[in-house]
C-alpha cells in the first residue's frame, strides 16, 4: 500500500471516530436524564428524553455511511462513493418496505 | 422500579461488553434476558434488542477506529451485500421454507464452528495473497497489535465470495431480527482470511448499519417501548465502550475461544427451530 492510501484511511477513520463519539455521548447524555426522570417519577417527560436518546443513537449508522460517502467523494475515491449510496438507498427501500406493509 | 432498572442496566452492560468482543449484536443475552428474566413481551424485548444493536456498535466503534482495527472500505463494501439481502429477506420471508432456512443455517454456523476450532490456535492468517478485486477495491490494511506488540499488515482475498456471504447473513438478520455478527465474523476470518480482531471490529461497524432499518421500522411502529429500551441501549453503549477497551487487550485465539461455544449454542438453537418447531 503507498503511503497516500494509508493517509487517507487514516482521515476517514479519525472523522468518523469523532462524528461517533459525539452522536453516542450526546445520545447516552439524553438517556441516562431520561432514566434519572423515570426513577423520580414523571414518566411522560422521562419518555421524551429517552426517545431523543434513541433516535439519537438510530441517526449515527446513517451518519457513518453519509460521511464516509461524503469523504470518498472528495477524494474522488468514485466507486466507493456509490457504494455508500446504494448502502444508504437500501436502508431507505428498508424502512419504506417495513412501514408501508406491517 | 429501581431495582429491576439497575438490574436491566447490569445485563445491558454485561451484554455490551459480550456483544463487542466478538462482534455481534448481543441479541442472544438481551431476548432471553429480557423476556425470561424481567417479564418483558417478546415484541418489546426484539424492539429493544434491535436498537441495542446499533447501541453496541456505536459504543465501540470509536475505540476500533482509534485503533485502526475497523476496515472501513470492507465494511462498505460487505454492507451493500448486508443491506440487499436484509430487504431481500423481508420481502421473500413469507414465501420461504423457515424450517428448511434453519437447518441450512444450523448447518452453516456447525462448519463455521468446525473450522474455528480447527484454527483456535491460529493468532494471524498467514500466506493470504490479495485476489485481483481486492486489489482494485484496495481493501487491504494494517493495525497496530498491542498483545503482539506490533503492526500487522494483511490482504483480504475472497471478495466476491464474501459479498455473497454477506447478502445471506443480510437475509438471516432481517428473518430472525438479529445483527447475524455471527454470520459475518466467519464469513470474513475463514473466507476473506481477514485477522480476526479486524473480522470483529469491521463486523461491529456493519452490524449497526444493518439494525438500522429494522430498528426505524418498529420505532415507527411504536413497538420501542423507552422505559424498558432506556436502561436497556444505556448499559449495552456503556459495555460496548468498555469491552471494546478489553478487546485491543486480547489475543486473537483467546476471542475466537470465546467465540466457538457461542456459535455451537446457536447452531443447535437453529437445528432445534428447524427439527422440532
Amino acid at each position: 500500500m503507498t503511503s497516500s492510501t494509508t493517509k487517507k484511511h487514516t482521515a476517514i477513520e479519525a472523522v468518523l471516530a469523532r462524528l461517533i463519539w459525539s452522536g453516542s455521548m450526546l445520545s447516552a447524555i439524553l438517556l441516562a436524564a431520561g432514566i434519572v426522570v423515570m426513577l423520580t417519577g414523571s414518566s411522560v417527560t422521562a419518555t421524551r428524553f429517552i426517545s431523543a436518546g434513541i433516535v439519537t443513537l438510530m441517526a449515527t449508522p446513517i451518519i457513518r455511511v453519509l460521511a464516509a460517502g461524503l469523504i470518498f467523494t472528495r477524494e474522488r475515491d468514485w466507486l466507493f462513493a456509490v457504494f455508500c449510496l446504494v448502502v444508504l438507498c437500501t436502508l431507505a427501500v428498508g424502512v419504506f418496505l417495513g412501514t408501508s406493509f406491517n | 422500579m429501581l431495582i429491576s432498572v439497575v438490574e436491566i442496566f447490569i445485563m445491558a452492560i454485561f451484554a455490551g461488553i459480550t456483544g463487542s468482543i466478538l462482534g455481534l449484536g448481543g441479541g442472544i443475552i438481551i431476548v432471553p434476558a429480557l423476556t425470561l428474566i424481567f417479564d418483558i413481551p417478546v415484541r418489546t424485548a426484539v424492539a429493544a434488542s434491535t436498537v441495542s444493536i446499533i447501541a453496541t456498535s456505536t459504543g465501540a466503534a470509536v475505540a476500533y477506529l482509534n485503533e485502526r482495527l475497523t476496515n472501513t472500505r470492507v465494511a462498505i463494501w460487505l454492507e451493500m451485500g448486508t443491506s440487499l439481502g436484509a430487504v431481500c429477506g423481508a420481502l421473500i420471508a413469507a414465501w420461504l421454507n423457515q424450517r428448511f432456512l434453519f437447518l441450512l443455517f444450523g448447518l452453516l454456523l456447525s462448519y463455521a464452528g468446525y473450522n474455528m476450532f480447527r484454527h483456535r490456535q491460529e493468532e494471524l492468517p498467514s500466506g493470504v495473497t490479495a485476489d485481483a478485486l481486492s486489489e482494485k477495491l484496495q481493501l487491504s490494511g494494517s493495525y497496530y497489535d498491542r498483545m503482539l506488540a506490533k503492526k500487522v499488515d494483511y490482504q483480504v482475498t475472497g471478495t466476491l465470495t464474501g459479498l455473497v456471504l454477506m447478502f445471506f447473513s443480510g437475509i438471516v438478520a432481517s428473518i430472525l431480527g438479529i445483527g447475524a455478527g455471527l454470520f459475518k465474523v466467519p464469513a470474513m476470518d475463514q473466507v476473506m482470511r481477514i485477522p480476526f480482531k479486524v473480522s470483529s471490529a469491521t463486523s461491529n461497524f456493519m452490524i449497526g448499519v444493518t439494525a438500522v432499518s429494522g430498528a426505524v421500522v418498529y420505532f415507527a411502529r411504536g413497538d420501542v417501548d423507552p422505559l424498558v429500551t432506556g436502561p436497556v441501549i444505556l448499559g449495552v453503549l456503556v459495555g460496548a465502550m468498555i469491552g471494546a477497551k478489553l478487546m485491543v487487550r486480547l489475543k486473537s485465539s483467546t476471542i475466537r475461544k470465546f467465540f466457538i461455544p457461542l456459535i455451537i449454542y446457536t447452531a443447535i438453537q437453529m437445528f432445534y427451530r428447524g427439527l422440532c418447531k
